[in-house]
């Protein structure tokens, strides 16, 4: 963690309403919709007068080292693993952490937060959360009704259990049905968990079943990772789209055997291993730095990329000159 | 053959073939002529292999308009912060400032192009070199009419000028200054001292001065009207010179540019040499300057 003296900040409030949108702890049902989010937004710092020095912490970004230990948490679920009459005893924590930042909205004039109200469309009036209901839109304009109670009747209950209904060879599963992963911890019970996973560690195996996260249930894989199981919870099919929808692809040529062999020693020359470590997060990297230097008072001297035209100038003139200045 | 999709050869970007990262490129610089900073970036880029070897080694002064012409300008001889790595570096002690001094030199393609981006128009150098930096390797005149005269006026002197350098056996070379002026240089050999050449260009203006009327050789008559000042006094340590081919800041986008004497005879207007017209393909009209190295005895 570093500190900084900030200056130009604008004092804005604690953020209240984080859109987390897409984080695997909203898809779980997290609640955001209420603005209640307790969580400090590095972006806007704790709260300040306008005349106070502001205090601005910034979390260190996240270390280049893909297999950094993380912070392990609090447990967003505990319950069983559950196959046939044995049960495995375990906490779910969080795997995947939305890296991801969200900009705040500010009112340019004063640098205040701007805040989100839910607006009735056809009047204009701010609408009090008692007097909202939900609705599904069947057709344009036209929506089914929904009270509170009737959807509670159809949710499935969460009923704490990872249920197991068979084993499948771990490499067979198809990763495009996988979603999002969590790191399965042992819970009272270190033996049955060790048991787990030595077993299907030396047969290749994962368990496949369902689990309920709040209001939804998932189909879930338990595989080894690490020494460790971890639950990924699955797509549902209808949420795929297959391939075979383009029916160009269902007609292409046969390549030929001399072109066929050329791409091939393309690919082989080509060839490694993977790291993701390869592969950062330019834009973020970018932003935390732009942010950094703003804190520290610098200018930001905005880069551009070269209109086509301009670019096009510049690099003909560029080459030629290159050209010229290699032969003298 | 392989399809075009998998051949297909990966583009040069701007990013390969310089280090600068450019900005603000459209805005423009020079408003009478509608010349943005992109324009002026690629005359210096096309006009590299002239002027590089006028710049290099040499500490710039370096006079920026970050609005353009007609927008507020400073003078720099200080590298700004954060001046890349590929830019050279003299650090030399100033007196008049009582601390050390950070110059920018522009010994590579990518200074001239980053010094363009930070719209530095008109790059100084001085008339000697980092590796010698108390011996002057280029002696200046500087020719400037007061109205009424004109630059016609000022290609008359420079004549009488050359035929007077001529006569002692010495060769030199006319730039137009890009401005109302003449720039008469006389490439020198090593081992000269700033005041003898200096001593040297205040005579040569005297001599000229006693035949041709107008001709003032003085710095205190140089402001009277209808004279010409042959300006001897930046031959100084550490004082500059618009670099030829660079670009000034004047309305119509003009150019310190070199001129043969032949042109000069046949009469010129220093616009007609100005971004758009300056071409790197034509004749180098001061090609031999730098195999021509002459000594100055007074």
């Amino acid at each position: 963690m570093k500190t900084h003296g900030g200056t130009s900040l604008t004092p804005g409030r604690q953020s209240g309403d984080k859109t987390a949108s897409g984080s695997p702890r909203s898809r779980a049902g997290k609640k955001v919709a209420g603005g209640q989010n307790r969580e400090p937004d590095p972006a806007t710092g704790t709260p300040g007068k306008k005349d106070q020095p502001l205090t601005v912490v910034i979390p260190e970004s996240p270390s280049d080292d893909p297999v950094q230990k993380g912070s392990a948490g609090r447990p967003f679920w505990s319950g069983t693993i559950t196959i046939g009459l044995v049960n495995v005893p375990v906490r779910l924590h969080t795997m995947v952490r939305d890296r991801s930042f969200s900009f705040r909205l500010l009112h340019r004039e004063d640098g205040q937060p701007l805040r989100y109200d839910r607006v009735c469309t056809k009047d204009g009036r701010v609408v009090p959360w008692a007097e909202t209901v939900k609705g599904y839109e069947v057709q344009k304009g036209r929506y089914v009704v929904f009270e509170p109670d009737e959807l509670k009747a159809v949710m499935p209950e969460s009923d704490r259990k990872i249920r197991i209904g068979k084993f499948v060879y771990y490499l067979s599963l198809d990763p495009t049905f996988f979603e999002t992963p969590y790191i399965l911890v042992p819970d009272r019970s270190e033996e049955a968990y060790s048991l787990l996973v030595t077993a299907l560690s030396e047969l290749g195996r994962a368990a496949v079943g369902t689990i309920t996260l709040r209001t939804k249930e998932y189909p879930v894989v338990v595989h080894v990772y690490q020494g460790a199981l971890v639950l990924t919870t699955l797509r549902h099919a209808d949420e795929v789209t297959s391939p075979r929808a383009f029916e160009q692809l269902g007609t292409l040529p046969v390549p030929k055997d001399s072109e066929l062999a050329l791409a091939k020693r393309i690919i082989n020359e080509l060839s490694g291993d993977f790291s993701i470590a390869d592969y950062p997060d330019r834009y973020q990297q970018a932003v935390m730095e732009l942010v950094k230097k703003k804190i520290a008072g610098e200018k930001i001297v905005t880069e551009e990329q070269p209109h086509p035209e301009e670019a096009k100038e510049l690099m003909q003139a560029l080459q030629e000159t290159i050209a010229t200045l290699a032969r003298t | 053959m392989m399809p075009d999709s998998v051949r297909d050869k990966k583009k040069p970007s701007l990013g390969d073939l310089t280090r600068v990262r450019f900005t603000n490129l459209d805005k423009v610089m020079y408003p009478g002529v509608s010349v943005t900073k992109q324009e002026v970036i690629t005359y210096y880029i096309r006009m590299a292999p002239r002027i590089l070897p006028f710049l290099h080694n040499r500490p710039l002064t370096l006079h920026r308009y970050p609005n353009g012409v007609e927008g507020e300008s400073f003078y720099e001889k200080d590298a700004p912060a954060g001046t890349p790595d590929y830019v050279g570096i003299y650090i030399h002690p100033d007196k008049n400032v009582d601390r050390e001094i950070r110059y920018v030199m522009c010994n590579n393609l990518d200074t001239l192009i980053w010094l363009a981006n930070l719209a530095a128009l008109e790059l100084h150098t001085t008339l000697s070199t980092s590796e010698s930096y108390d011996s002057p390797d280029f002696l200046l005149f500087d020719i400037d009419p007061e109205p009424p005269l004109t630059f016609d006026d000022v290609i008359d002197v420079s004549l009488i000028l050359r035929e007077h350098l001529e006569n002692a056996g010495i060769r030199s070379f006319a730039k137009t200054s890009g401005k109302k002026g003449l720039h008469v240089v006389v490439p020198l050999s090593g081992g000269h001292r700033f005041e003898d050449i200096r001593a040297f260009a205040h005579t040569m203006g005297k001599t000229i001065a006693r035949d041709s009327p107008p001709v003032v050789a003085e710095f205190a008559h140089s402001r009277d009207p209808g004279t010409i000042f042959i300006d001897y006094l930046q031959n100084a340590r550490g004082k500059t010179m618009a670099a030829p081919y660079s670009l000034r800041a004047t309305p119509g986008a003009t150019v310190s540019a070199p001129v043969s004497w032949d042109a000069l005879r046949h009469g010129i207007r220093p616009e007609d040499f100005n971004i758009r017209t300056m071409l790197s393909g034509s004749e180098d009209p001061w090609r031999d300057i730098f195999d021509t190295r002459q000594t100055i005895r007074r």
